[in-house]
């Protein structure tokens, strides 16, 4: 197989406030190729972000980092990195979209000239050609008028048009990873559905990894690949979209996609929420971090942390952390 | 944007008249009476109660206050601000002499306060809690902390006595400003350097800051091309405010360095109870205090393109 373009193992991120420590990333593994999708799926707070962003030095400032375990880029240790380098890294191979287009976008600076701007540094385009450029990726991500839209404030713009914009800043660098944290979550449902479908015209022309962070599990079935389950910084199941959203083997990953309001789903009848709420990760205890909230825990579920194991079902690459289930269904785990 | 500047304008001019007809009133109970005192220098000792009475007639000094308020408003509007108590010029000829010594004294203060403020503001941002930041913000505590007069007796004894490199007093050249320059700078910039930091800060921590990383640009690259025009509105509202503080310093600044400025006149003023001299001034403060927001308010309009917009619309 290719080097995968993002890649994080064992990956242990504390993050440390003046008032709390938590441990927001506890041991997830993930790889993703050229060409593929990742949806990532969990909770509010189950670590999506950190996962994803933090390797990447891309939390928000005031927050102080621990990060240990391994995370590359196309081959290259991004922990190792200079700061120089990892700007390098951020501004050439990655490209990300945020949640709320309104607040990513700084309402101080024209849209246009920041796209012109990235792609001249990039491509070393000369000032006029940089905004030929610019102006064509507005057109691509199908804002219309983009020459007029070039010369425009973030205030001036619908949220629709600005995650466009958002998406066209994104691809100005020509990224080979496009990471796309709750690209709809903040918009119209209408306007959801197109942000989607442009996000999968973009993967599809490029052929650029996405990561895709998402509540939608509407979105994980269009989209996505691979999807990974998280909760409280692990991975409770991983596997094909298919695979996870159809033969889900994890009571969480069950609990979740119950949750959700119409996706067919032979597990869903009517919608229910997971009961309780996501435990408490400022201190690290051993076994599940699931089975306070878990309707068949066993005692031997607080005891050892569950690791991840291939589910059985024919694909390796469906694995889940839990071992009462797997025992149910026969698979032998060590 | 029109009607708005129309609307500013207008509370403006409130202000003004507001302002000047309470100085006026101020001016006018404070203890002392004018005729006895133009009487006095007119004809020294010999001035009797029928002098100072006709004067007190003459002057219109027995009307109402709201008439007398009146009767003065519409001669400074015509540009008659009166004549000085102590000096007998005409105060406009007063200012004409005066007004450019204080002016320069702001202006130079001012650009110092802007430019030190802004770049040790960056660079605290740029150390960020490392041990420059850690000694700007003392530094800023002890400028904003620190009283003119006590600032100024420090520079003169370090740079002018000590040193020898400045002149001490008067308006002597370009060097003799050096010293009134930092002394009145030295607590906007103080104030101001305060406000850069905390609002870089605070703008760092916001998405559009991830944005910046985003697109590879470094840390600095993001403090000074997404953070920086951020902080525009906030530093150029406070700078007008810190701007227009900086009238009072003027008036013990000037006095210190021996400049002949406005503040100083006041001063004067106020010890001669020259209370035409004193409204006088006290107008120039309000009328400076009043044009000075009523340009920054604007500027902060220009500034922001979501307030430009306002005016589109
Ligand atoms: N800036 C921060 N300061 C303090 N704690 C943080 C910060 N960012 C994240 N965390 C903590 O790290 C953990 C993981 O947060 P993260 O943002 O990765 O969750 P998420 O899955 O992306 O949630 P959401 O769906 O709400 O975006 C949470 O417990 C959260 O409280
Ligand atoms: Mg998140």
């Amino acid at each position: 197989m290719t080097t995968p373009v993002y890649a994080v193992e064992n990956l242990i991120i504390d993050l440390y406030t003046p008032t709390v420590s938590v441990r927001a990333v506890d041991g997830a593994s993930f790889e993703i190729h050229p060409g593929e999708t990742l949806a990532i799926v969990g909770e509010s707070g189950s670590g999506k972000t950190v996962m994803t962003l933090g390797p990447l030095g891309l939390l928000p400032e005031g927050v102080a980092i621990d990060m240990r375990g391994t995370a590359r880029a196309d081959g290259r240790d991004l922990v190792a990195m200079s700061q120089s380098e990892l700007s390098a890294m951020r501004g050439g191979e990655f490209g990300v979209i945020f949640q709320d287009p309104m607040s990513a976008l700084n309402p101080m600076l024209k849209i246009g000239p920041q796209l012109a701007e990235q792609a001249r540094r990039h491509a070393g385009l000369s000032a006029a050609d940089a905004r030929k450029e610019a102006v064509s990726l507005l057109a691509r991500t199908g804002i219309p008028d983009p020459a007029d839209r070039y010369d425009r404030y973030p205030h001036e713009l619908s949220g629709g048009m600005l995650q466009r914009a958002m998406i066209a800043l994104a691809l100005a660098a020509k990224p080979r990873v496009l990471i796309a944290d709750e690209p709809t979550t903040a918009l119209d449902a209408t306007v959801q559905a197109q942000i989607l479908a442009l996000i999968r015209q973009i993967q599809k022309e490029d052929g650029i990894a996405v990561v895709l962070i998402t509540h939608d599990i509407g979105a994980v079935s269009v989209l996505a690949d691979r999807v990974i389950v998280l909760y409280a910084g692990q991975i409770a199941e991983e596997g094909s979209a298919i695979d996870v959203l159809t033969r889900p083997v994890h009571p969480y990953t069950k609990g979740l996609l119950a949750s959700v309001p119409d996706f067919r789903s032979e597990i869903s009848s009517g919608t229910r929420e997971i009961p309780g709420l996501p435990p408490n990760q400022t201190k690290v205890e051993p076994g599940c971090r699931f089975a306070e909230r878990c309707s068949i825990a066993q005692p031997s579920c607080l005891a050892r942390r569950p690791t991840l194991l291939p589910v059985g079902d024919g694909s390796v690459l469906h694995r889940a952390a839990c071992p009462v289930v797997l025992n149910a269904q026969g698979v032998a785990h060590q | 944007m029109r009607r708005m500047f129309l609307r500013r304008a207008g509370l403006a001019l409130f202000l003004m008249l507001a302002a000047t007809a309470l100085t006026f009133a101020i001016v006018t109970a404070a203890p002392g009476n004018v005729a006895a005192l133009i009487a006095e220098r007119a004809a020294g000792a010999g001035a009797d109660g029928e002098m100072i009475k006709r004067i007190a007639d003459e002057l219109g000094l027995n009307d109402p206050l709201p008439v007398r308020y009146v009767h003065w408003l519409g001669k400074a509007v015509a540009g008659d601000l009166g004549e000085s108590l102590r000096t007998g010029k005409p105060m406009m000829d007063e200012f004409a002499e005066r007004i450019p010594v204080t002016a320069l004294l702001l202006f130079g203060g001012g650009v110092i306060a802007l430019v030190l403020s802004i770049g040790l503001g960056l660079w605290g941002a740029v150390s960020n809690g490392g041990v420059v930041d850690r000694l700007l913000h003392g530094a800023a505590l002890i400028g904003a902390s620190t009283p003119n007069f006590f600032v100024a007796a420090m520079l003169v004894i370090v740079f002018a006595v000590g040193l020898g490199w400045v002149p001490s007093f008067g308006a002597s050249g370009a060097t003799s400003w050096l010293l009134p320059w930092f002394t009145i700078a030295l607590f906007p910039a103080s104030v101001l350097a305060r406000v850069v930091r905390v609002n870089l800060q605070e703008a760092m921590s916001r998405p559009f800051a991830t944005t910046g990383f985003a697109k590879g640009l470094s840390r600095r690259g993001v403090l000074l091309r997404e953070a920086l025009p951020n902080i525009a509105v906030p530093f150029i509202t406070t700078f007008g405010a810190q701007f227009t503080l900086m009238i009072i310093g003027a008036i013990v600044v000037e006095r210190v360095f021996g400049l002949n400025g406005v503040g100083a006149f006041f001063i004067e003023a106020i010890r001669f109870r020259d209370f035409v001299g004193m409204q006088a001034v006290l107008t120039l403060f309000v009328v400076f205090f009043v044009s000075v927001n009523l340009f920054v308010d604007l500027i902060a309009m220009f500034a922001d393109p979501r307030l430009r917009r306002a005016r589109r619309a």
